[in-house]
């Protein structure tokens, strides 16, 4: 392709800024940078490129079929517009699709036909630019209707869109006539838009049965509509009188004094109508002009399909047409200047790199978009809807898209722009192959209004809007809610909204056109996460000036009763509006309820309008104030801080105390309470270090040794110092002598608890030189090699992660809940056990990093969808999750990452110790979150089923939309276990109380024993704290045991369900002496029936998995804790 | 034919039937256990009376292996057991202390680990041993799924008993002959034995404190006794006639810590040096240019190749749907 460097021009085109970034946009694209990124659009363009010849087989014949039959039609003369329809209805049993408002009965209106003026194909299918998936591939034919059938004053009052619809009904008969049996003849609005129907012909395929040989050449056919389009000669309307600000629906306003609406939508229709020939010839003349223009136009289709834009009204307006035409008059050098923006020269990246530059500066909603001299007018008509003038044919291009759609396409653009101008992600999969147009993935509240109760209050009989009640309907919404929540008076609580509206059906040709089968208007709301969670908004200050005055009145008027004065700090009296509701979501709900109801008086009825989005913060129970209990956590432990600080007899100096857990960052599943407890605590996980010494022994048995005595000697001092504080040192379950063996537990009687663990630098030292001394045995040097990766994690990496996540937190305040949402996820699917906290903690912040076709989720719904689809799409055996916080990583890093994992999987391609390789800038390695003891945490097996279950959620979130059922993700398919192990909640919970001065073993016999509560041994006395909850640590032992023959899956401590799968790969074997599970003899097991196979010499060796032993040994070791295991 | 194996490879099959528990009530369930002759690779005294067990439950005891053993040959017959997973410790602890002292003496790196007779001093009882170890956390350990064990019973006329009931086993056929494995032994699993793990996981501090002090005498003995052998060594000429350089001589030697940080300090200053001086000369500038261009190439070459792979793959440029 033509990736050569460009050779510019230099250009001067009027529109400020625009023209700076279409340059700095080719220049950006040179050879260096996005080489894959043009590679890549390349293969795109094969892979959608249609076969003419086999996808659209026979369409020229049809075409032709239909140019012969249609200029066989007998000409009639005039007759009154009435009379024709009924004859035409009666003798043809047909239905003449008339565009509302119908016309008048008594009007003389005159219709006539006549052989067509001119036959032409249009279009995607002349230009060469469908593309494979687009949703219907159609071959269009304008009819151009003559001269003189029609009058130049027919574009007043619909008129022409009268007579049209009668020319095409003579059409429609003819050609049933002629293709009825071969296919399927419908009407249908073009591009959604009522005054213009269009007859469809849908060829049907031919049964193979009927010609088997065609069989092989019938593959590749794609299901094609050929469109019929009449339209009007060109140059038959003067230009002038089809301005935007005219009116030219005048019979209503008859009767009225006032001004006549104009009527911007109906013009531009007429001028559409007149100008499909001229359109062509430019797009031609591009083409032959500009080699790579087809390419970027087949860019564009892509680009635009994927985000659910399409010529259709209800799709946006703005569609592969707009797209084309909008690339030519850039590469247009009939501008007033005389140069052209882009130069031809370019490639088809380049040039649609520059259109999405073009398309992210330009927001035709605010700003009318000129190509040609300037014009002035077009400002005052911005109102009506965004404007694209092409100035050289009078037509504004952007007709069809509602200021919404404007708004839409302007932040696709937006950031599409950022992620082809970060050169470090990839930037093609975002571009071309996701879909960006599923709602919950881009929205984050949707409200559905049902209109059919609505419409007539609204708007009532009026029929001045061409686009029909619906859309006008959705226009007002649209017009009050980006008042109330996006415009800047307000500070911006949104930062888009965006209105769907329902999409015109098609109907036969007996019928009168349908109505739009859905009755609702969908609205997204995509939050301002700062904005929307602002309880009190402050309006105008209440002054004496007139201005003020003015603006207080506005203010009023637009929130009615809503708006109240209020005194604030400084003096100052505003105008104010209080909201009731404290969570964002609940407060977009209140504002939309209350400002719709006041000026459309919409929700008056219950089940007008209903509001999805929140059912996944629902589910869990996510509350606008677990920020405030985080922190009052984090306050907690910066009190815990203190008072170790202040022990003065600590013989070091403390340096830092590091919270390590999840609570503590912002990002644990439930926000932590503390109240005294019944039961053991769990303390929060924190790490100390001191100053740098020379005093610890160089050894790390007595470093080890030296570091419990410290704790028993803070804990003492702590209890002393202040009051209300227990302290424990507990043992860690350490294997041997050289890892760290104990922790202080603290716990203040108001409820907070801490675990203390002491981190000395020279263990680390120790360590590293035990991992590189060549002297030393290798199993001395691969256990210092796993607890050097042990200590780093703990006392390195687990600091500083917890500091990046907690900074994140508040820099994106959706990702708090989104993470607590996803690790619900993760739980709920016992995937947690296998997974780190940590490792689930920085997918989501990746996904919150690198958001990319979209902008950082702002929602926690929006978010947990997003992590999700990012989940399913993962293919970790060929990336790696870069997770870039700071945005300090240079692609040299990165690669060193890439090449790593390349590494990795060539040195240990079965994957049992690296599978999913997560880096961040602090943690090259990539593999701190994702193994533990040398061994892949998760292991591949898992992390395969947690991509099939990511992308099962993901399926069913696209397919079910916004009717889904949040629930539905987070259920769990226990029957995918061969072996389930209930445990029995009361006794875990039991099982959590432990006393210093009880024994276990006799805690039993001395309950049943004293029928009084004061004689119980128990009374008064304070648990222990929890080494480990008893859930873990029976999950933790049978683990241990059971590596080889069973995976356990199961969620969090609440979760009383383990499943378990039998390792496939253990199956029966010969014997030997270590073997990898409990097996038993082949031939013990099948002792009668399988006689002819105990003969075989073989099988006397060959042993099985004892299954039941297994179980059963299970069943011994939970004791009470179990309650039943079932197997499949 | 007998109506159940009696013997895999050379191991005799020994099957024990676990009785049923309310929360796994399957009846019938038998467990196999393995038994030989115990033939280590390096012989000891006691492999003539001692068997080799594999595939023990993995809640096998001490007292469980006692009490299926006396119910096979009659009580008297077994002395001890000893399973993998101690077996494994023990060779690690030691292999850990051995460890502990050679670090302390050899920390300049010498090939060879030389010990001298032994003194006195460096002798440390197995008692001050015993009270330097922290307090055991668990009542009871569970061991490895298909785990081996050794078991020592009272003399050779004990393994030819076991073997021989063992082979009366397998020719009969019922099932309700085999040994039953004990169930209310030992001290009990379940949430007891969790309790019992929290509760001395948080040992008496008295008790903890009176541990890590004997661990530190033992230690300063040893750092002690290590410094002596050290010293003596300077001194002393091995059987090759040559004398070992260690530390400690007359000017303390700097210790390891500051000379790694030392190291790192001059490989810095140089890398630095290096680079300080890499764009000087006109040549260098050019040469980095063209080193620059080159890696251009090559990494252009290689999102080729990785496009490549990728076209392997189908459907990776294919829109989504």
């Amino acid at each position: 392709m033509d990736s050569a460097p460009a050779k510019r021009r230099k250009i001067e085109h009027k529109q400020d800024g625009a023209e700076k970034v279409l340059e700095s946009a080719v220049r950006t694209t040179g050879v260096s940078r996005g080489r894959a990124f043009i590679l890549e659009a390349e293969e795109l363009l094969e892979e959608v490129r249609i076969d003419y010849k086999t996808a659209l087989e026979g369409a020229d014949g049809y075409l032709h079929r239909i140019k012969g039959a249609v200029e066989a039609v007998e000409s009639h003369d005039a007759l009154p517009l009435t009379d024709a329809v009924s004859k035409l209805e009666k003798k043809h049993k047909i239905k003449v699709p008339l565009p509302n408002p119908q016309p008048p009965k008594n009007s003389n209106y005159k219709v006539e036909f006549s052989k067509p003026a001119q036959f032409n194909v249009v279009g995607s299918y002349v230009s060469k630019t469908m593309v494979k998936n687009q949703k219907d591939h159609s071959v269009d034919m304008i009819v151009v209707m003559p001269k003189e059938i029609l009058q130049e004053k027919d574009y007043l009052d619909l008129r022409y869109f009268y007579k049209r619809a009668y020319y095409l009904t003579v059409i429609s008969t003819t050609l049933q006539k002629e293709l009825g049996r071969d296919g399927q003849l419908s009407y249908e609005y073009l591009n959604g838009n009522p005054l213009c129907p269009v007859l469809a012909f849908q060829p049907e395929v031919a049964k193979p049965a009927e010609n088997g040989e065609k069989e092989a050449t019938g593959k590749g056919r794609m299901d094609y509509r050929i469109r019929v389009i009449p339209c009007a000669p060109e140059g038959l309307f003067p230009k002038t009188k089809l301005q935007l600000g005219a009116s030219l629906i005048r019979k209503r306003e008859a009767d009225s004094d006032d001004e006549p609406h104009p009527t911007a939508f109906y013009n531009s229709t007429l001028a559409a109508e007149t100008s499909f020939l001229s359109y062509l010839k430019l797009l031609r003349q591009t083409e032959k002009k500009c080699a790579a223009f087809k390419n970027a136009c087949l860019l564009g289709r892509t680009w635009l399909q994927q985000r659910g834009f399409g010529g259709d009204i209800s799709k946006g307006g703005f569609g592969h047409f707009e797209w084309a035409v909008m690339l030519a008059l850039l590469l247009d050098s009939g501008n007033k200047m005389g140069h052209a923006s882009l130069s031809t020269s370019l490639s088809s990246t380049q040039l649609f790199k520059a259109q999405i530059q073009f398309l992210s500066v330009m927001n035709f909603s605010e700003k009318p978009c000129v190509f040609g001299p300037e014009n002035s007018d077009l400002d005052d008509h911005i109102e009506s809807g965004p404007i694209i003038y092409d100035s050289a044919r009078q037509h504004n291009l952007a007709f069809k898209m509602g200021a919404w759609s404007a708004a839409l396409l302007h932040q696709h653009a937006k950031w599409t722009r950022s992620v082809l101008s970060d050169s470090s992600v990839d930037q093609f999969t975002p571009t071309f192959i996701l879909r960006a147009d599923v709602p919950t993935h881009t929205f984050d509240l949707f409200a559905h209004l049902n209109y059919s109760d609505v419409l007539n209050d609204v708007i009532g009989e009026d029929f001045s809007e061409s686009r029909g009640r619906i859309w006008q309907l959705g226009s007002k919404v649209y017009r009050v809610l980006k008042r109330a929540l996006v415009d800047k008076e307000l500070g911006e609580r949104a930062r888009l909204i965006h209105i769907q509206t329902p999409e015109q059906p098609t109907w036969t040709l007996t019928e009168r056109p349908k109505a739009q089968k859905k009755a609702a208007l969908e609205i997204g709301v995509l939050f301002d996460p700062n904005g929307m969670a602002r309880v009190v908004d402050k309006g105008p200050a209440a002054g004496a000036s007139m201005e003020e005055k003015e603006e207080c009145e506005r203010f009023r008027n637009f929130w009615g009763d809503k708006a109240e004065l209020r005194r604030f700090e400084r003096d100052t009296i505003r105008e104010t509006l209080v909201w009731s509701s404290t969570a964002a979501f609940d407060l977009c709900e209140e504002i939309m309820r209350y400002i719709l109801s006041l000026h459309l008086r919409i929700g008056q009825i219950e089940g007008d309008i209903s509001f999805y989005g929140n059912g996944l913060s629902s589910l869990l129970s996510l509350k606008s104030t677990d920020t405030a209990v985080f922190n009052a956590a984090k306050k907690e432990f910066s009190t815990f801080e203190r008072d170790i600080r202040d022990l003065e007899e600590l013989p070091l100096r403390v340096r830092h105390i590091a919270p390590i857990c999840p609570e503590l960052r912002h990002a644990s599943i439930k926000a932590p309470v503390f109240a005294p407890s019944k039961s053991g605590v769990q303390p929060m996980d924190c790490i100390i270090s001191f100053e740098a010494s020379g005093k610890w022994p160089e050894s790390l048995e007595a470093i080890q040794r030296t570091k419990v005595a410290f704790l028993l000697m803070i804990g003492s001092l702590l209890e002393k110092s202040k009051a209300g504080i227990k302290t424990h040192v507990g043992l860690d379950d350490a294997k041997y002598d050289t890892e760290n063996l104990a922790f202080l537990d603290i716990i203040y009687e108001s409820g907070p608890s801490f675990r203390l663990r002491i981190h000395s630098d020279l263990e680390e030292v120790l360590l590293e030189r035990q991992v590189k001394d060549r002297t030393a045995e290798q199993y001395l040097r691969q256990r210092a090699t796993t607890q050097l990766s042990t200590f780093r994690r703990l006392f390195t990496n687990l600091p500083l992660h917890g500091q990046t996540i907690s900074t994140s937190v508040t820099r994106f305040p959706a990702l708090s809940p989104t993470i607590r949402l996803v690790k619900h996820w993760f739980n709920s699917h016992k995937l947690a056990c296998h997974f780190t906290e940590e490792f689930i903690e920085l997918v989501v912040l990746h996904v919150f990093l690198s958001p990319y076709p979209w902008d950082a989720p702002s929602s926690a719904s929006t978010g947990f969808m997003r992590t999700l689809l990012f989940l399913a799409r993962w293919d970790w055996r060929e990336e790696p999750l870069i997770v870039d916080v700071g945005g300090e990583m240079t692609p040299k890093d990165r690669a060193a990452i890439a090449t790593r994992l390349e590494a990795w999987r060539k040195i240990d391609p079965s994957m049992s110790h690296t599978v999913l390789l997560v880096a961040t800038s602090q943690e090259p390695s990539g593999v701190a979150w994702t193994s533990a003891d040398n061994q892949a945490k998760p292991s591949k097996v898992v992390a395969a089923r947690m991509t099939s279950l990511a992308k099962s959620a993901s399926r069913l979130i696209r397919e079910e939309g916004l009717v889904l059922d949040p629930r539905r993700l987070f259920v769990p398919s226990l029957k995918d276990y061969d072996v389930l192990i209930h445990l029995n909640s009361k006794a875990l919970k039991a099982a959590t109380k432990t006393y210093e001065h009880v024994d276990p073993a006799e805690e039993q016999e001395t309950v049943t024993k004293s029928k009084f509560k004061n004689l119980d041994v128990r009374t008064g006395q304070d648990p222990l704290p929890l080494v480990q909850h008893p859930a873990d640590i029976i999950l933790g032992q049978l683990n241990a045991a059971y590596a080889g023959p069973l995976v356990f899956f199961r969620g969090d401590q609440k979760d009383n369900t383990i499943g378990a799968i039998w390792n496939p790969q253990m199956q029966r074997r010969t014997f030997k002496v270590n073997l990898p599970a409990s097996y038993k003899p082949v031939a013990a097991a099948g002792q009668k029936k399988d006689d002819d196979e105990m003969d075989t010499d073989g099988s006397e060796d060959l042993v099985d998995v004892n299954k039941d032993a297994i179980l059963a040994e299970i069943a011994r070791i939970g004791g009470d804790l179990i309650e039943k295991i079932e197997t499949k | 034919m007998p109506s159940t194996q009696a013997t895999i490879g050379d191991f005799s099959i020994l099957p024990i039937s676990i009785p049923p528990l309310p929360s796994f009530p399957k009846s019938n369930v038998v467990h196999y256990l393995y038994v030989r002759r115990n033939t280590p690779k390096i012989p000891t005294a006691n492999d003539s009376r001692s068997l080799f067990l594999t595939n023990c439950p993995v809640d096998s005891t001490e007292l469980h292996l006692r009490s299926l053993f006396s119910s096979l040959v009659g009580a008297g017959r077994f002395e001890s057991c000893t399973f993998e997973d101690e077996r494994e410790k023990k060779v690690h602890q030691s292999g850990s202390q051995s460890n502990t002292v050679s670090l302390a003496l050899t920390t300049t790196a010498n090939k060879k680990r030389k010990r001298g007779p032994h003194d006195e001093d460096d002798l440390i009882s197995e008692e001050e041993e015993e009270s330097a170890r922290l307090p055991q956390t668990w009542s009871r350990t569970l061991h490895k799924s298909g785990g081996t064990a050794v078991v020592l019973l009272a003399d050779e006329k004990s393994v030819e008993q076991v073997f021989k009931a063992i082979a009366k086993l397998s020719k009969s056929k019922k099932s309700s002959s085999y040994p039953q494995w004990p169930s209310t032994l030992s001290t009990p699993l379940g949430s007891v034995w969790l309790k019992s793990h929290n509760r001395s996981s948080y040992p008496d501090p008295a008790a903890l404190q009176a541990s890590i002090d004997a661990f530190s005498l033992v230690y300063a003995r040893r750092e002690k006794a290590a410094a002596k052998r050290a010293k003596r060594l300077r001194n002393e000429p091995d059987a090759d006639g040559f004398v070992t350089v260690t530390r400690g001589g007359r000017n303390a030697p700097a210790s390891k810590l500051e000379a790694e940080e030392a190291k790192r300090k001059m490989l810095e200053r140089a890398a630095k040096k290096r680079e300080e001086t890499s764009t000087f000369y006109q040549f260098q500038l050019r040469e980095k240019k063209k080193e620059e261009q080159d890696e251009l190439v090559k990494r252009f070459e290689e999102d080729r190749k990785k496009l490549e792979q990728m076209r392997m793959k189908r459907g990776k440029f294919a829109p989504e749907a």
